[in-house]
């Protein structure tokens, strides 16, 4: 029944969307009526996407998706991830996102009737490509054809609190791009005021920090479960969603110094296209099975061919119409040697040649393969030594950045900075000095300290100190560039400063760690409901009462014949101390220790960076 | 110069696709996932025949001659596809070994089903509790294995077998 309800209301929504779609050419509707149909075509969708959710709770095996993925013994929580956790569910909740973004879109105010519409009929388009694209190939409503008791959803690796709200999050940032780049085409059709680039503006930074958040999710998923020790591993799939990451944040920043320049708005736009190109661009490469990876699920190539087909049709409708019609009017660029528009400018062009080397890397393994007919991989090296190079400039300039004058190119307090950057590259000096001097460690800490602290006196010397919302609004951009310097320092701690510590231990064994006694206490053994799970049980720093106990070790899946690792991590403000129990041979455990310095400043400056996403929504 | 610096994108848009669809259409087969078992010994199993219960298969016993494992149930929709399938190979591939695992169904649903459907299988396996599927990592029914002389499993599907399956992929390995 629900499937049934569900798959109606899909093409009934879908239905609506053509309606609409046609609207513009045939019908004339008022603007109070055509938001309604937006509204209702919304909430269809999202019955649509609800029906399917409510299959899974209820563990309606009638349902083919549902009997494929789900199982009656699984807790509540993961029945209502396992909505999205399988290609058709996760295609329909990226439909019900669109659909949330459009219905939102339609109460805004204070833009043009006729552009608002546009923008609408543009969401409308996507809606029905994605909505054809889920009746055709990835309809999660199919009916058993008979009656079956019990579902076959075992897979339990993708059972994690983390990961069943990683999806809707990230989603949430692919597709809010969606409206923006429907803003920006309907602003290159009506060429109407520039009052569409506030609107752009504010949907460009929702869907940026959604992308933010769902990014730091996944990574810290991989930091915690994949036992490795990293949070960053270049894996395709992570590379594509820091593509339509860095292309947003060079557009919210062009969006937030516009000032009627024709090249930036111009601009602009190429953005606003590109950032929703590289999201449906992500989309196909996941889903088509073309990569491998932990996101890739059974696919067929037909999906793949469809999907192919929605991004060359999205992205080439978008470049098409940019070439064809380019912003008209507005005055000329105010470049100077070092002013705000200079330094945007040169922001933007790293940022778009990082985006492109992180494409090219991505691509290339599918590329060679289809002429040479041999597999490779890209990994690490390339990007750490491409990527990171490039990125440097712009965070020094981003530093800054936001005291820069927009008509000269004098910059107020120059002799505070100069003298505080001198103090502060004689401390890390000092500090690198003292530890292992390593070159990416100085340059790295240098430039992340010295972020933190140009903003910081930025904020204390150009503005009077208060405790209230608008103050917090006037000095947001420092706040963001707080976010990134702290991240850029842990990021460069746990990388360059991790220390690995290797271990062949007997149970009750005692040994060292960073001058601290561990205790390996026993090993484990029990039977879990669908797996086994064996541990190592450590008491860290046993001189102390207070001493912790860490448990590290595996689980054995029968059913996929999968052994995870479950590292152990003992959190400290400056330090996480990582456990990961290894093989044993000749009666003594393998044990790895890493010790990974100022890891939690990474999630820290995640939070801050997101965080002022969501206060810069509310600054015009 | 300016009209070079947006046709740039609608470029480099044209070469991924023409690579993506090209690698999409060189016929790589994403239903078939390498199996952690491939090319690896059958796991060891043991299983009452589901019409008579002192009669018991191992291991050791399809040792020597190739053989198809199929995993189905009488609740599995998918299976009632395929089964007709099995009867063409029987009469095709005479030598070949059929060996059926009746997965988590009641003995007198699984009879009904093959009186029905008729029976292609030469043994037909009780795997009541999931156990012997639980060993060859059977992700969904129906999942068909088939061994070779040696004991190995040489190839592995997943989702219900069709014609051009069997034609394309199955038959050049017996």
């Amino acid at each position: 029944m629900s499937s049934l309800v569900g798959f109606l209301s899909l093409v009934f929504a879908i239905g609506i969307n053509f309606y609409l779609f046609l609207s513009r050419y045939i019908f004339k509707f008022q603007k109070q009526k055509f938001n309604l149909f937006i509204r209702f075509s919304s909430l269809l969708t999202l019955l649509s996407f609800f029906s399917l959710m409510y299959a899974y709770v209820v563990s309606d095996f009638s349902n083919y998706n549902v009997f494929q993925n789900s199982h009656s013994n699984k807790p509540l929580i993961y029945k209502i991830s396992g909505t999205w956790g399988n290609h058709e569910g996760s295609m329909l909740l990226w439909l019900s996102i669109l659909s949330i973004f459009s219905f939102f879109f339609s109460f805004t105010k204070n833009i043009e009737d006729n552009f608002q519409k546009l923008t609408l009929i543009i969401q409308a388009f996507l809606h029905i490509l994605f909505g054809l694209f889920i009746v055709f190939t990835s309809n999660p409503f199919l009916v058993n054809s008979i009656l079956v008791n019990e579902g076959l959803g075992l897979n339990p690796i993708l059972q994690d609190p983390g990961l069943a709200v990683h999806p809707p999050i990230l989603y949430a940032g692919y597709v809010g791009y969606s409206i923006v780049f429907s803003i920006a085409i309907a602003g290159l059709f009506q060429n109407t005021d520039d009052e569409w680039l506030y609107v752009a503006k504010k949907w460009s930074l929702i869907s940026w920090t959604f992308l933010t958040g769902g990014i730091a999710l996944g990574s810290y998923w991989a930091y915690y479960e994949l036992g490795w020790g990293g949070w960053w591993f270049w894996d395709p799939v992570e590379n594509i969603s820091l593509m339509p990451w860095i292309a947003g944040l060079a557009l919210v920043h062009s969006l937030m110094m516009v000032r009627g320049e024709q090249a930036i708005k111009k601009w602009i736009v190429f953005l606003s296209i590109l950032c929703f190109s590289l999201s449906v661009f992500g989309t196909f490469l996941v889903r088509s099975g073309i990569l491998t990876s932990v996101h890739s699920f059974a696919a067929d190539a037909s999906r793949g061919i469809f999907i192919l087909l929605i991004f060359f049709i999205v992205t080439g409708f978008g470049f098409l119409v940019f070439l064809l019609k380019e912003p008209k009017k507005s005055n000329a660029l105010n470049l100077l040697f070092i002013n705000k528009v200079s330094a945007l400018v040169i922001n933007n062009i790293l940022m778009i040649i990082a985006t492109l080397t992180i494409l090219l890397g991505t691509i290339y393994p599918i590329i060679i393969e289809v002429l040479y007919n041999k597999r490779i991989s890209v990994g690490g090296p390339y990007f750490n030594s491409t990527v990171i190079p490039i990125m440097i400039p712009g965070f020094l300039l981003m530093s800054i950045a936001p005291i820069l004058s927009w008509q000269t190119n004098k910059i107020n307090n120059s002799k505070k900075y100069v003298l505080a950057f001198i103090i502060l590259s004689i401390l890390v000096l000092i500090q690198s000095y003292f530890m292992d001097f390593n070159t990416w460690g100085f340059v790295g800490l240098l430039l992340g300290f010295w972020i933190i602290l140009a903003s910081i006196i930025a904020i204390f010397s150009s503005y009077k100190i208060k405790i209230n919302f608008k103050f917090f609004k006037i000095i947001n951009p420092h706040v963001a560039h707080i976010g990134v310097g702290i991240a850029i320092v842990g990021i460069t701690c746990s990388s360059v400063f991790k220390n690995e510590l290797d271990f062949n231990l007997n149970e009750g064994d005692k040994f060292n760690v960073n001058g601290k006694t561990v205790l390996f206490e026993k090993i484990e053994t029990t039977n879990e409901i669908n797996f086994q799970s064996l541990r190592g049980k450590f008491l860290f720093d046993i001189e102390k009462n207070q001493s912790k106990e860490i448990e590290a070790g595996k689980n054995y899946y029968p059913v996929s014949k999968m052994i995870t690792s479950e590292a152990g991590i003992l959190h400290q403000w400056n330090k996480d101390i990582y456990f990961i129990l290894g093989d044993q041979k000749n009666n003594e455990w393998f044990v790895k220790v890493l010790i990974n310095p100022f890891v939690s400043f990474i999630w820290l400056g995640v939070i801050i960076m997101m965080y002022s996403g969501l206060i810069a929504v509310s600054r015009r | 110069m300016n009209k070079i610096f947006v046709l740039t994108p609608l470029i480099i848009l044209l070469i991924i696709c023409i690579f993506s669809l090209t690698y999409l259409l060189s016929g790589k087969d994403p239903n078939k996932p390498p199996s952690a078992l491939l090319n690896k010994d059958v796991p060891i199993f043991e299983s009452s025949s589901l019409y008579n219960s002192k009669n018991i298969i191992k291991t050791k016993d399809i040792k020597n001659k190739k053989t198809l494992i199929n995993f189905f149930a009488s609740w599995c929709s998918p299976c009632k596809i395929e089964h007709p399938l099995f009867f063409e190979i029987r009469k095709k591939y005479p030598e070949l070994y059929l060996l059926g695992f009746n997965h988590k169904d009641p003995a007198s649903d699984a009879k009904k089903y093959l009186e029905d459907d008729g029976n292609p299988y030469d043994f037909v396996g009780v795997d009541s509790d999931g156990l012997i599927a639980l060993e060859f990592g059977v992700f969904g029914l129906p999942e068909t294995y088939l061994i070779n002389e040696d004991g190995k499993i040489i190839y592995k599907f997943m989702g219900p077998l069709t014609m051009d399956i069997l034609k394309n992929e199955i038959e050049p390995l017996l």
